[in-house]
């Protein structure tokens, strides 16, 4: 099992929600998470005074699913989430020891 | 160890349980508690060790404590126990309490139970404060009865005596610690029925404080003794009757005792009480509404308690005679507003409003007296009292003084006459959103709306606070603002409409009503209407396109407008609850307001003017294309498109400019010359894949190929392409035109695979360069704006005209690593002045480093040549 985390543009979850959903993928976790990276903060002016953003706002999404389902959410995610602009964000993937589901005890891939 | 007391007490209750489902046990409770008595009673009787105590002159009392005291016994409620000895506890007592207890547990029946002397149980109820409360719920049901009698007597006694005055600062404290931990927060959407605010416990607190002062013994006697009046009696059976059905309910649901109406049941409950929609499906909605209004209830008992036992026990430095205040008809007593008489208010009908103002100035509230007072004369507020300038003008001012410590609103909303000034008001009341995401019912999430707007009155605590405060200071019609706070989600009542538009339509009324006029009634709509607008746009689009900015800014057209919707859309989010509001969210709304803010105070993009002329650019644009390509191809394609862009081309190059993109196909690039029939100047519109340098390799081939040129535009074509128009001087061989376009199409192709390949270009830009002019010549100028636009670094570069010096100037910029997404270029006689929107290539945004900006500016500099005046130079000759 491999769970995908990707980090994408907050107005691009619901594109990706879709086209997972479209590749049967329904299951994910989605956390509202604020960034650093290449695409740095900025600061605005108003009234003289200045408003920094040190963070950019992100969403953060984890999907646990099969082996050989990974390339395709892997793909799938990219795809939807791609504007071709910095700061579309970053996708990793990990190894997944174990699954469990906590109502009936099913384990691993019967657990996704 | 099941004896057979217990089977029968377990058939009983599940008969009962039974004819409860079945809508045929109205009184359970009080069934249970019997039921539960006789099982105590007959194992008592049929008891030998409880006859060997008896015997051995060691009687005792079995005495129902807590709930099960009060007669009030759900499905799973616990059964509270108490044994009671005269003087001492004697071990036999073991012996009884298997007998009596084992066959309960056994049938999970849960049960508590304490073994006390009188003393005992005395010392500890004074000492602790749960303890004291079950002992005030004590009621006799076996054993010894003058031992109980002779107990409660002697608490009595002690509690005249010592306790009195400590007792009901217990239960004063208590009350306060209990609104800390349950208070103003979440118990809405997935109520505690019991110790939330609003649950059972106000109930029961009001019952032990009538039980503490004036020793009543049913919950009848609340209204003999006049804790409550005969009305408010009435209301309170059939809240707690209400309330008692979803607690069993969710005990039998649940299985367990379970108090929380947790969402995974809420939509079951509901279906047991048979509230169905058109659907036939359980309308949780209306169902939560209701039940919050019972709870409502029961927070004003609460109120009601607490006001009591602060005027009666707490207050006694407080003059007793009444203070006059400076509204007539209404005084102070013991820190509390009162009607002088209740005749005034007939004679002075305004009074009921005006003891709000009064309320919410002095920061005083009203008496339980003046509330029901206001109550029982809601219809003295009539049409004519409603739309008095006057009295509108004091709503206006009771709004304003709306605050989280003090909110005079709430109260207007639980006395009614907030419903009764604004009649549109009561089809929120109590009106829930059945989701995570909202916390309160929309009454009361209007009313925090308001809350949060008088908030920005007071100075900021640290930036962002102070931008409010800042913004909110600048918002010049205040009363506008809190007024649409008050009623922006009015629109609600019809879940199956769009709120916000249904909201405006129901408010247009309302706001005439208050007497606004036509520019601010307009204004007020607006809000209303748009409410979600700023909130809907940072979330959902990407906010780092400048795009998003102007598409807000021409949608509120209006800096006033914009400041006071931003303020709404931070009270909204604010009053909706964490979901709703957290520094995520907070980052994307000031940030979109503060961008939107400067494209409406630098203008044209936003204006209503070029609005106008874009939208009517796009119909000539669709009717020019219309023949050959479907309408919403055109449509989407025009989308992405920047306003710049559509105000700036006229509609018949958009058209040809949409054709290019579409036969641009896989290659690198596409052009269209194409001459203008009264002029020797060639349009060349280039479109291509946006990649870095592209428009400076551009430039550089045209300089390769002496193509001078005159004027310049870059747009941006969506996210990935990029369209750059160049008015150009022909080649000065004419004959062979064709031929020289295809080399330099030729060699762009090479300059974009290669990008050392315009390297030797470089060279032969000219060093220096010689001006006709008669004046001495103004030197070369760069100029850096980093405040006009939220989105690029504008750099202007201003200097004279020579062979290949865009060429130079984009090149400079692509080597410092930028890109540039806008290039106005043209040139009034010799003097040119260049202006680009650029962008960091590495993190596509503005360029904020003041060192970068330096050596920006200095690698254009040395890239401009040096520039003589003739006149000067002859001078020297």
């Amino acid at each position: 099992m491999k769970k995908i985390e990707a980090v994408i543009k907050p107005f691009k979850l619901d594109d990706v929600k879709e086209a997972l959903s479209e590749v049967g993928i329904y299951g994910m976790t989605v956390t509202e998470v604020n960034g650093y990276g290449r695409q740095k903060g900025h600061k605005e002016i108003y009234r003289g005074a200045e408003y920094v953003v040190d963070f950019v706002p992100k969403i953060k999404l984890e999907i646990v699913v099969a082996d050989d389902r990974a390339d395709e959410t892997i793909e799938t995610v990219r795809n939807a989430a791609n504007t071709g602009k910095i700061g579309d964000g970053k996708i990793f993937v990990l190894n997944v020891e174990k699954s469990v589901r906590v109502r009936t005890g099913e384990t691993d891939t019967d657990a996704l | 160890m099941q004896n057979t007391q217990a089977r029968v007490l377990i058939q009983k209750k599940e008969r009962l349980i039974q004819a409860f489902l079945a809508g045929e046990a109205p009184d359970f409770l009080e069934k249970l508690t019997r039921f539960l008595d006789e099982y105590f009673f007959t194992v008592y009787e049929k008891s030998i060790a409880a006859r060997k105590m008896v015997a051995s002159q060691n009687p005792f009392a079995l005495i129902a404590l807590g709930g099960y005291g009060r007669k009030e016994q759900c499905i799973h409620s616990d059964i509270d126990l108490l044994i009671l000895f005269d003087t001492a506890v004697v071990p036999e007592v073991e012996a009884f309490i298997q007998e009596l207890l084992y066959p309960l547990w056994d049938a999970r029946f849960e049960v508590g139970y304490a073994v006390r002397s009188i003393d005992e149980c005395i010392a500890m109820a004074f000492d602790r404060f749960d303890i004291l409360t079950t002992v005030l719920d004590a009621r006799f049901i076996c054993g010894h009865s003058l031992l109980y009698s002779a107990f409660k007597e002697k608490f009595r006694d002690r509690l005249s005596a010592k306790h009195y005055k400590q007792t009901l600062d217990y239960l004063f404290d208590h009350g306060i610690k209990r609104l800390e931990n349950f208070g103003d927060s979440t118990f809405l959407v997935t109520p505690d029925l019991k110790s939330g605010f609003g649950g059972l416990r106000d109930y029961h607190t009001l019952l032990w404080y009538a039980k503490i002062k004036s020793d009543i013994k049913e919950r009848r006697d609340l209204e003999y003794y006049g804790f409550l009046s005969h009305f408010e009696y009435e209301t309170l059976e059939k809240s707690l009757t209400y309330i008692w059905d979803i607690r069993n309910r969710l005990h039998h649901i649940t299985g367990r005792k379970c108090d929380t109406l947790h969402f995974e049941y809420q939509t079951e409950v509901a279906g047991l009480l048979n509230y169905r929609n058109q659907g036939e499906l359980p309308d949780v909605e209306v169902f939560l509404g209701d039940l919050h209004a019972h709870m409502d209830f029961l927070k004003q008992v609460n109120q009601i308690t607490f006001e009591d036992i602060v005027t009666n026990s707490r207050i006694r430095k407080d003059p007793a005679t009444p203070r006059l205040t400076s509204t007539a008809g209404l005084i102070i007593q013991k820190r509390r507003l009162y009607f002088a008489n209740t005749v005034v208010i007939l004679q002075h009908p305004d009074l009921l409003l005006k003891i709000f103002l009064e309320s919410g100035r002095r920061r005083i509230p009203l008496s339980i007296e003046a509330r029901r007072v206001v109550t029982e004369f809601l219809h003295l507020v009539d049409e004519t009292l409603k739309t008095d300038p006057e009295n509108v003008k004091i709503f206006k001012k009771i709004l304003a003084l709306s605050f989280w410590e003090f909110n005079v609103l709430n109260v207007m909303l639980s006395t009614g006459i907030l419903e009764q000034f604004i009649p549109e008001f009561g089809a929120i009341r109590h009106k829930i959103q059945y989701n995570h995401y909202h916390l309160f019912p929309v009454d009361k999430h209007s009313i925090r709306c308001v809350q949060v707007i008088n908030s920005f009155r007071e100075p900021g605590t640290d930036v962002i606070t102070t931008l409010y405060a800042d913004v909110f200071k600048e918002v010049r019609n205040k009363n506008l603002l809190l007024m649409a706070a008050l009623l922006h989600d009015i629109g609600k009542s019809d879940p199956a409409k769009e709120h916000s538009k249904t909201g405006a339509a129901i408010a247009r009324p309302i706001l005439e009503r208050m007497g606004f006029n036509a520019a601010e009634m307009a204004d007020g709509l607006f809000l209303i209407q748009n409410h979600l607008l700023l909130a809907k746009t940072a979330t959902r689009r990407d906010i780092f396109d400048e795009e998003t900015a102007i598409y807000t800014a021409r949608k509120v057209g209006k800096i006033r407008l914009l400041r006071m919707l931003f303020l709404l859309t931070v009270a909204d989010s604010m009053a909706t609850g964490p979901k709703a509001w957290n520094d995520w969210t907070e980052n994307l709304i000031k940030d979109l307001f503060l961008k939107s803010m400067r494209i409406l105070k630098t203008g044209e993009l936003a204006s209503k003017k070029s609005q106008r002329l874009i939208q009517r650019k796009k119909k000539e644009v669709l009717a020019l294309l219309k023949e050959r390509w479907h309408e919403q191809e055109i449509m989407d394609l025009l989308k992405t498109m920047s306003g710049r862009y559509l105000l700036y081309m006229p509609a018949i190059h958009v058209a040809d400019h949409i054709r290019l993109f579409r036969n641009l196909g896989n290659r690198q690039f596409i052009w269209q010359v194409s001459t203008e029939e009264d002029s020797d100047i060639r349009t060349v519109a280039i479109c291509g894949r946006e990649r870095p340098g592209f428009y400076s390799k551009i430039a550089g081939v045209f300089f390769l190929n002496r193509i001078n040129i005159v004027a310049s535009q870059a747009y941006p074509l969506g996210d990935t392409h990029i369209l750059d128009i160049f008015k150009v001087m022909p080649p000065r061989d004419r004959i062979f035109e064709r031929e020289k376009w295809g080399k330099a199409e030729n060699d762009l192709n090479q300059a974009l695979d290669d990008d050392h390949f315009l390297d030797t270009v470089v060279d032969k830009i000219p060093k220096r360069i010689t001006i006709a002019s008669g004046r001495r010549p103004e030197p070369n100028q760069v100029r850096i704006d980093n405040d006009t636009s939220s989105f690029f670094t504008i750099i202007e570069v201003l200097t004279y005209d020579f062979e290949g010096l865009l060429f130079s100037i984009t090149d400079a910029l692509y080597r410092s690593g930028l890109n540039v997404t806008v290039a106005m270029v043209g040139g009034k006689v010799d003097q040119i002045m260049d202006i680009f929107y650029v962008r960091d290539l590495e993190n596509d945004q503005k360029i904020r480093d003041p060192e970068k900006l330096k050596l920006i500016k200095t690698a254009i500099i040395k890239r401009l040549p040096q520039i003589h005046a003739k006149e000067v130079e002859n001078e020297k000759n």
